[in-house]
């Protein structure tokens, strides 16, 4: 039985399993690491498409920073999360965390 | 509310998706201990059990293997655990830049300024020394950068496994270099060489779950 009453409460923005991937997955990373795009596309096992589409929400909302840059004359974007994400991040885990309790405590 | 037309989740399916994906995380930027430390264990195990035949408990060759012989079957074998290593690596911080893939880096040049000074320490005393005690002077130097190596990599990648590694490493070194030639590559074969393999594939299957 899910807490679906409560559900609504939670970051939009992280709540879509596509976006909570890419959000956890960056999470994991050092503070100071960026990914290029490429090997994040690799890591999720997204489309570019996709990918694409869920970092510019995720852009918006303030969440990542995407870097283009230059690796020779190559053009390499890079994606991180930024202390915004990683605090929303941590309070969406908090917020699941609470609702899974509060779940089992009334069952 | 979710967007995307994706169906919301339970908490408890977000959590393990959350779980699922750190996990994922971690194995594609940790390394694969297949290639990061059970070549070393292999290495370790085939050169040390041919200086182990070389020397003897009691001062009597188990085995027609001379030390040269011996020490190039450990330093080939070496080469090739240093190369898989390094291919590890190199896959490991391919598209990310930042502090890890610096941290990286400079932990790898140190590995290898270890190596090099402890070789030109090694040639330079070697040659005082009777045969038996020059081999453990290489040995026994060379297992303690390792061992201080893996400590370090523990505390700066904050990794407690790869910390009491090296505890281990130091530890069999140090009781073995006390006892003698025979023992210490007798110890370092069966415990750092075996050790190694079973824990890198312990480590590895580990992280497949």
């Amino acid at each position: 039985m899910t807490a679906g009453g409560a559900v609504p409460e939670l970051d939009p923005v992280i709540h879509a399993q596509a976006r909570l991937r890419v959000v956890a997955a960056l999470n994991t990373m050092g503070g100071g690491d960026e990914i290029a795009f490429p090997a994040l596309k690799d890591l999720l096992g997204m489309t570019a498409g996709n990918l694409s589409v869920h970092l510019t929400k995720l852009e918006e909302a303030g969440y990542v920073q995407i870097t283009k840059t230059h690796k020779g004359r190559t053009p390499v974007t890079y994606v991180s999360l930024t202390k915004r994400g990683r605090v929303a991040f941590d309070d969406y885990t908090k917020a699941i965390r609470a609702l899974l309790d509060s779940a089992g405590g009334t069952s | 509310m979710v967007d995307d037309g994706e169906r919301a989740p339970s908490p408890e399916e977000t959590l393990r998706l959350i779980e699922e994906q750190r996990a994922a995380t971690v194995r594609r930027f940790r390394g694969d201990p297949l290639f990061l430390y059970v070549p070393w264990g292999v290495a370790w195990l085939l050169g040390f059990t041919c200086f182990f035949l070389h020397y003897g408990l009691d001062g009597k060759p188990y085995a027609p293997i001379s030390q040269t012989q011996a020490l190039a079957v450990l330093m080939i074998s070496m080469v090739i655990a240093g190369s898989l290593a390094a291919y590890e690596i190199t896959r490991m911080n391919m598209g990310v830049r930042g502090e890890s893939p610096a941290r990286g880096a400079m932990y790898g040049y140190t590995w290898f300024a270890g190596m090099i000074v402890m070789s030109i320490i090694a040639i330079r005393v070697s040659p005082m020394l009777p045969e038996a005690e020059a081999g453990l002077l290489w040995s026994g130097v060379s297992m303690l950068v390792v061992g201080v190596m893996y400590m370090a990599g523990g505390a700066i990648f904050l990794y407690w496994p790869m910390f009491f590694a090296g505890v281990g490493v130091i530890a069999v070194n140090g009781l073995g270099v006390l006892l003698g030639p025979g023992w210490h590559a007798l110890l370092t074969a069966v415990l750092l060489g075996v050790g190694q393999i079973v824990v890198g594939l312990w480590w590895r299957r580990r992280q497949c779950r």
